[in-house]
């Protein structure tokens, strides 16, 4: 049978917290005894090993609350002594944010059409996030109940907008060698407001801007159309409704057919047949002035579009919130 | 915005259904947000006189009661002289009423949104009832249940909805629609847009657009002295007073009108207020002339001010506020009356009492009063109007028509000359001159001249048609500026439905990828094949995790203005989130899992040369596993870690973190301060830091709840955007062999140490052409003083075949190197 003395010493030693008791060379040496011992007399020794084994569990269980410090270890090791090497998880279990695998979806169509992808900034300055924007002094939008602001004044982006100035101004080099500027900008958002199911504070957003001679509304629209389209993988019929952004004239927020009814009317576009998807509009002739670019040489057209929306349309995602939750039941449901 | 479908049709015609209507505001105007069918709502009921009134023989408190509706009731059971009864509980029923009468089968109206009542014919103590005689509460016309409603005209058997204007629609139009439209917070403004989008010209009421004229001094004057001392911020201050008012409850039609719209009847002079600045946006006062003549000095003065320091004022709502200091004050020339453009004070208020009054119809600084609404949650119907930049240009003739308005209904004689203050005198609104190939280019469209010249025209733009268009605006348009604003108009008014939908033409040139993106979704690939789950935190942190992570959270951004203290401050790197949700998970039912995020973290310390905070790329990752027994969790973060970095980084190595030279950098030490420096290591490639990898400290894993094994990554993603290693050698036509050299050490000596003298020693013991691949195959140790590390060395040459014996004898050698270098003992 087990030595007691043996079996004192390692219970004092998982007692006292440490955690190493159970790889220790000693009860690693009741196992290889198990080994060794005529086939009767297993059963019980093994029984007897693992209850002493669960009670050092225990003892390290209750020990754990104080969190005491544990013995250094060697991390220049792959792996621990007495110790099988690690291997990774399981594969099946792994998975990636949804948004994060449509957001590449995303990208990638918008690539195949010609644009390059550049990611917003999540602290920036007035200038680029209203100034450069043509947000008159004033605006609601600069207001400090929509927008976060550290004490110094910097704010958290409520749009990839505040990327325009930036992109704009340092490629307008491609308008002047005959090329169009077309860029899709994806992003987090912030909006100070309290959460709830269909609300968050953090968003995702993925912003477009395209410019360059000659561009009208009917290109930005058809645009859109040909994203939808490629997205949804079927025909998309879009309708637009007059709206107001300072830093496009004339603005639009456009609807576009449910794809998941084809009008017929579902749960998903709450029986309207459309959906509102996202918003756009041509690049306001300040903003583009403001970026170095002349307005009655160039047009262009900018559009935002809310990805959450998109992929909680497409599983069938009930709460906005679940996506900021980090719950493993939500996450490996995208295994 | 909501507009009353009845009453746009005084103004223009409108010969589409309400749901056409709808789908064209929702096209060509703003989103609709609701539309509301009164027809539907008021149906049935009908106009009937109460012939006779008795006491119920059961109920002290209940009459029973004969009406006559005309016959109009198909089906409720009549006496011989074809009357109904009803019983009717109102203290005010008596007979030769004209009343509401819901007949059986009609639904109550108040009860319509929720869980609507439909009447029946039943008995009420004995005596039988037919439908009911409606209060104005249960008519949803006010919160009035104190009586029934007593309707001042109508004939038996009238639709009641029909004869009193609620045979309507209402359509709710998105405010936001209308951030730059001031006129369209007007009945007026939106009559013309609905003209203009059916293509149909529309015509102002004169009074509106000519020269206002006011009567003469009426009656005994009632002199005011008026002193605008902000005349930036208030452009325009006109007032009259106004004598011998009977100050009552307003006509029902205009009370019923207001209820429609939602606002409350007050009385006939504030109604009437709000009936006009609904009707044309500009929003108007009313004060008693007496209760201010009563709080000035000198005769009845009224001022207008900033707020004396700590001064306060009640205002209409009930509540005492002290306005902020650049608030508009309207005061006498003692105390302060009402915030311009805000909320009158209660102190001067009309009411049942109010002979006299001033009318005010003035014009706010836009982003003054929206400060000043703001700061104080202040949200009134006229703030919502002046924060869209109201034209002062319109005050005299709203002023005008209200004026005679009053005069005509509410028994009043003009006491005052029209007191209108401004400083400039208002010019001509601006002209522009537009080519209209610059409209049909940014359209796509192929209008010519006339065309566009018509829809402008439509909604009273003033156009001259010459070489080009030249376009002048209506006074209150105050949000044409520019010719892309005119392209608007037109597109909008033709309708966006017409554009050509043709895709942009560009060259064939291929996309340039963004690196980041790219590296970025390769890890995320990468950790996910390893039975990693990514997760997303949110950016901004609660106070309390930098305390629990043992970070200083004086380095980090503090958000000034969250509305959850969970969003205090940016977070200053990603391994506090991602433990921070470990609890939640074990409790979950989860024993082992790994989660990981990719992100950009802040500092106050890190700038960069556009005097912008850097972003700081990062991807963290956080292993824990519930079971205390096992191995320590570090190995299996190291191994996670690896699958990122193996394929990048040829001189990975892992340093102490105990021991290690401390790095004088604000954000590494704050990345690092979870980390236990006795069981965490910095990574590096060579002598390019990547990292920390590691397990937490005993604070941290008590105050996270945290299972003893968990540990975790964080890493720059920078380094990362490096080309990947080409790692690729070309293959030996010669044979390896694989031999094991088991090796027992102090068991303090790192293993990184007795890798390198293993490494030095074979290199040392071979010639130039052997090449060696070694991997650790096991660690043993059974005393506290020893262990055994197990190599599995696979020897092979690119030049010829080894033999057993060259290798045995190449280890060997080594053996007894590693002797000598490390008191190791070849087992």
């Amino acid at each position: 049978m087990i030595d007691e003395k043996l079996a004192e010493g390692l219970k004092e030693r998982a007692q006292s917290g440490d955690i190493a008791v159970l790889r220790s060379a000693e009860l690693k040496s009741l196992y290889d005894q198990l080994k060794t011992l005529p086939p009767e007399q297993r059963k019980d020794f093994g029984q007897t090993v693992n209850a002493l084994k669960n009670e050092l569990e225990a003892l390290l269980a209750n020990h754990q609350d104080a969190a005491e410090q544990l013995t250094p270890i060697d991390v220049t090791s792959p792996q621990d002594i007495n110790a099988a090497k690690p291997g990774h998880l399981p594969a099946a279990v792994g998975s990636m944010h949804p948004l994060m695998s449509d957001q590449a979806q995303l990208l990638d169509i918008f690539a195949r059409m010609g644009f390059s992808a550049l990611e917003s900034r999540q602290i920036d300055d007035d200038y680029h996030m209203f100034t450069s924007l043509n947000f008159p002094e004033g605006h609601p939008a600069r207001d400090d109940y929509d927008t976060f602001m550290t004490e110094e004044g910097l704010i958290a982006p409520a749009h990839t907008s505040t990327m325009q100035n930036r992109i704009l101004s340092a490629n307008k080099h491609l308008l002047e060698r005959g090329d169009p500027i077309a860029y899709v900008i994806p992003g987090r958002v912030f909006r100070n407001e309290d959460v709830d199911p269909t609300h968050e504070h953090t968003l995702s957003q993925i912003e477009g801007i395209y410019v360059d001679k000659g561009i009208h509304a009917g290109h930005l629209l058809a645009t859109l159309k040909a994203f939808l389209q490629e997205y949804y993988q079927k025909d998309i019929d879009i309708k637009t409704q007059p709206f107001y952004f300072p830093f496009t004239e004339p603005s639009f927020e456009v609807n576009m057919s449910c794809p998941f009814c084809d009008k017929a009317g579902c749960n998903v576009c709450g029986y309207a047949g459309w959906i509102e998807i996202l918003g756009c509009g041509m690049i306001h002739p300040n903003v583009l002035k403001m970026a170095g670019i002349d307005p009655e040489i160039y047009t262009g057209f900018a559009w935002g579009v809310g990805t959450m929306r998109l992929t909680m349309m497409k599983h069938g995602i009930e709460d906005v919130r679940l996506f900021q939750s980090a719950r493993l039941d939500f996450l490996r449901q995208f295994s | 915005m909501k507009a009353s479908v009845n009453w746009l049709k005084e103004y223009t015609d409108i010969d589409i259904s309400a749901s056409e209507l709808t789908a064209k505001i929702g096209a060509q105007l703003g989103a609709v947000e609701e539309v509301i069918d009164l027809g539907e709502k008021y149906q049935g009921i009908i106009i009937a006189k109460v012939i006779s009134c008795e006491k119920h023989p059961n109920a002290d408190k209940l009459s029973l009661c004969k009406i006559d509706d005309g016959g109009a009731a198909k089906d409720a059971a009549r006496d011989e002289n074809g009357h109904i009864q009803v019983v009717c509980g109102a203290p005010n029923i008596r007979e030769g009423l004209l009343v509401a009468w819901l007949p059986p089968g009609t639904t109550v109206p108040a009860t319509a949104d929720k869980d609507p009542l439909v009447l029946e014919a039943r008995e009420i103590r004995g005596e039988a009832s037919n439908g009911m005689l409606a209060s104005p509460s249960e008519l949803a016309l006010s919160d009035d249940h104190s009586g029934i409603l007593e309707l001042p005209e109508g004939m038996p058997g009238e639709d009641f909805a029909e004869k009193f204007g609620l045979d309507d629609y209402i359509i709710d139009i998105e405010n936001k629609m209308f951030t730059h439209r001031p006129d369209l917070f007007g009945i007026l403004g939106i009559a013309r847009e609905i003209a203009g989008i059916q293509q149909k010209p529309f015509v102002s009421p004169d009074w509106y657009v000519q020269n206002p004229e006011f009567p003469g001094i009426e009656a005994e004057e009632l002199k005011l002295t008026v002193k605008n001392e902000l005349t930036k911020l208030v452009p325009r201050f006109s007032a009259i007073t106004m004598s011998n008012i009977t100050v009552r409850p307003s006509p029902l039609w205009l009370q019923i009108l207001l209820s429609k719209l939602g606002m409350k009847p007050i009385n006939n002079i504030v109604d009437y207020t709000n009936y006009f600045m609904y009707l044309t946006a500009q929003p108007l006062h009313a004060y008693d002339y007496d209760k201010v003549k009563e709080r000035s000095e000198s005769g009845a003065a009224m001022v207008i001010r900033k707020p004396h320091k700590g001064e306060k004022i009640k205002l209409l709502n009930g509540k005492e506020i002290e306005p902020r200091s650049e608030a508009i004050m309207i005061a006498t020339d003692k105390e302060a009356i009402g915030i311009g453009g805000v909320m009158g004070g209660s102190d001067t208020e009309v009411d049942e009492h109010t002979a006299n009054i001033i009318l005010e119809c003035a014009n706010f600084d836009m982003y003054s009063i929206r400060r000043t609404a703001m700061e104080h949650g202040l949200f009134t119907d006229a703030v919502t109007r002046f924060t869209k930049g109201q034209s002062p240009l319109q005050n005299g003739a709203v002023l005008a028509k209200i004026v005679q308005e009053i005069r005509d209904n509410a028994g009043g004689k003009v006491a005052s000359k029209f007191n209108d203050n401004h400083e400039k005198e208002f010019g001509e609104p601006s002209v522009q001159h537009i080519e209209p190939d610059f409209i049909n280019k940014r359209l796509g469209l192929d209008l010519d001249i006339g065309e566009m010249q018509n829809l402008l025209e439509n909604v009273e733009f003033r156009v001259s048609v010459g070489e080009d268009l030249e376009v002048g605006n209506p006074f209150w348009r105050t949000d044409i500026e520019i010719a892309e604003d005119i392209v608007e108009e037109i597109g909008r008014l033709q309708g966006y439905d017409y554009l050509p939908l043709d895709l942009p033409k560009r060259m064939i040139m291929p996309v340039r990828t963004n690196d980041l993106l790219a590296l970025k979704h390769q890890l995320r690939s990468t950790l996910a094949k390893a039975g990693a789950n990514e997760a997303l935190t949110y950016s901004f942190v609660h106070g309390n995790l930098f305390d629990k992570a043992g970070q200083d959270k004086k380095q980090a951004f503090k958000i000034a203005n969250a509305l959850s203290p969970d969003l205090q401050y940016y977070r200053l790197s990603l391994t506090p989130s991602l433990l921070d949700k470990v609890h939640l998970n074990v409790k979950a039912g989860y024993d082992e899992f790994a989660l990981f995020e990719i992100g950009k973290v802040h500092g106050k310390s890190e700038f960069a040369d556009d005097k912008l905070p850097k972003e700081l790329e990062r991807v963290a990752l956080v292993y824990a596993n519930k079971s205390i027994a096992g191995d320590a969790a570090y190995y299996k973060a190291q191994k996670l870690m690896g699958s990122l970095l193996y394929q990048k980084f040829a001189g990975m190595r892992l340093v102490p973190l105990a021991g290690s030279e401390p790095i004088n950098h604000v954000m590494f030490t704050q990345m690092i301060a979870p980390y236990d420096p006795a069981r965490s290591a910095l990574v590096y490639d060579f002598e390019k830091l990547l990292g920390v990898i590691g397990e937490f400290k005993p604070p941290v894993r008590s105050k996270l709840k945290l299972p003893v094994r968990t540990a975790g990554f964080e890493l720059f993603l920078q380094p990362m955007l490096k080309p990947r290693l080409d790692s690729y050698s070309p293959l030996s036509r010669y044979p390896s062999t694989d031999q094991d050299i088991s090796l027992r050490t102090d068991r303090n000596i790192p293993f990184a140490d007795i890798l390198n003298a293993l490494d030095t020693a074979l290199r040392s013991s071979s010639p130039e052409d052997i090449e060696f691949n070694t991997r650790c195959i096991d660690i043993f140790s059974n005393d506290e003083t020893a262990k055994h590390t197990t190599f599995r060395i696979t020897v092979f040459s690119r030049q010829r075949t080894l033999t057993t014996q060259i290798v045995t004898s190449l280890l060997a050698e080594t053996a007894s190197k590693l002797k000598q270098a490390i008191d190791a003992e070849r087992i």
